[in-house]
């Protein structure tokens, strides 16, 4: 399920959900065990029953989590027993993903009993409608969220997520050391797993086996954490740029007055990149940090390179 | 050694990205290649941005192009049609 790539089609099963939920919502189930398995969420966001057990069944989404509140229950709850074997039946209970009932109310035994005949799971957590929904929510939209794995190497350089890239051999890890050694940290190195926490944001993190690891040719693989300390480590980082490393003839493109932003796509986000030429005698670990200082200037409005060409077109017009 | 003199045509005269332009083409050959102002006021190594920068040419402005080296002729060529060319910018 983890190296998922494709966004569209994400979905998880119930049982994985109750894996991963935070363990506030002490979740049980009530019915539908059967369904644990081959039931699948496959949006974040959750709905209530509400409107649908009056009748108007035409709103229920099938991949969503259906919310069972105290309104919920009061309403079925006032009908009388035929009405309401009636309303439940309407509900075709048999399509929705899954149901949770909150506050720790007790449902309608009619309820349970049409749950467990098709094989709907029904969960119940103690807490209120409007906490448990937060907490589901964040939890589904984290689990749902489209990933990618790339190949790279991951770090967090004065608080910015830096993802290094380039050909195999150009020297990625190597630099990455170098820049642990000066205080900066790791997040992963070869394999990245990104996922889009929102419509803007791509987190990265480490597969949990090379979590904190590093493959240096000649060294093997070396333990960070153990080598440099747990401040030379972190846990998923937010993405904010891409620092390419290119063998110099290939790089015949570079920018070289840094007023040409590079921008790349990854799942659909847009990462701004900086195309940095490899060559011997050159300090990858200085050139990377400085790139950085740079990218944290221009998030804070300043673009030095802008101003230089400013001061410039200026001269020029003076000399006209 | 070759020279050629040439004027600058284009309506920014050598500006930043022009002047990136310049400096890209004239990298990719071996010869030594320098411009001059012919007023005498500044020259530059034509493969360093900042030195082109600092000729703050504008419209009109007269330079001298000289190449040294294997392919002289070549560069000379390419460089002096780029700026003949006014870097490729459509004049408005």
């Amino acid at each position: 399920m983890r190296s998922r790539e494709d966004s569209n089609e994400l979905s998880i099963t119930v049982n994985e959900f109750i894996a991963q939920a935070p363990r506030e919502l002490e979740l049980e189930v009530l019915a539908g065990r059967e369904g644990l398995d081959s039931h699948r969420f496959t949006a974040p966001r959750i709905q209530k029953l509400g409107l649908a057990l009056a009748g108007f069944t035409h709103y229920i989404h099938p991949g969503r989590l259906q919310i069972i509140g105290q309104s919920e229950i009061w309403y079925l709850e006032q009908l009388e027993a035929e009405r309401r074997r009636e309303v439940i039946g309407l509900l075709s209970l048999e399509q929705i993903a899954c149901a949770l009932v909150t506050k720790g109310l007790e449902p309608p035994p009619e309820f349970i009993e049409a749950a467990e005949q098709a094989q709907l799971p029904l969960l119940r957590t103690p807490l209120v409608s409007s906490t448990a929904i937060n907490l589901v929510t964040d939890c589904l939209q984290e689990m749902l969220a489209p990933r990618v794995v790339l190949h790279g190497v991951l770090l967090d350089l004065y608080g910015l997520g830096v993802l290094l890239e380039g050909s195999s051999g150009i020297g990625k890890s190597e630099c990455a050391l170098d820049l642990i050694t000066r205080g900066h940290r790791l997040v992963s190195d070869d394999v990245i797993e990104v996922r889009r926490i929102s419509a803007d944001r791509l987190a990265g993190s480490a597969p949990d086996l090379l979590r904190e690891h590093l493959e240096i040719r000649g060294l093997g693989i070396i333990n960070i954490r153990d080598l440099f300390g747990v401040s030379s480590i972190s846990g998923a980082r937010r993405i904010d740029l891409s620092i390419r490393l290119e063998r110099w003839e290939a790089a015949s493109d570079v920018d070289r007055l840094g007023i040409d932003m590079r921008v790349i796509e990854i799942l659909g986000v847009s990462v701004p990149q900086v195309l940095i030429p490899v060559s011997p005698g050159r300090n990858l670990a200085t050139l990377v940090e400085t790139a950085v200082r740079v990218q944290l200037l221009r998030l804070r409005g300043y673009d030095a390179a802008q101003s230089f060409v400013q001061r410039h077109a200026e001269l020029i017009k003076d000399n006209e | 050694m070759v020279e050629r003199t040439v004027v600058i045509t284009n309506r920014l005269g050598l500006h930043a990205r022009a002047a990136a332009l310049l400096v890209r083409t004239a990298s990719r050959f071996q010869s030594l290649l320098r411009i001059e102002r012919l007023d005498g006021s500044a020259a530059a190594d034509a493969k360093s941005i900042l030195s082109v920068l600092m000729l703050a040419a504008s419209r009109g402005t007269e330079l001298r192009l000289t190449a040294d080296g294997a392919d002289e002729s070549v560069a000379l060529e390419a460089i002096s049609r780029l700026i003949a060319d006014g870097f490729g910018e459509r004049e408005q």
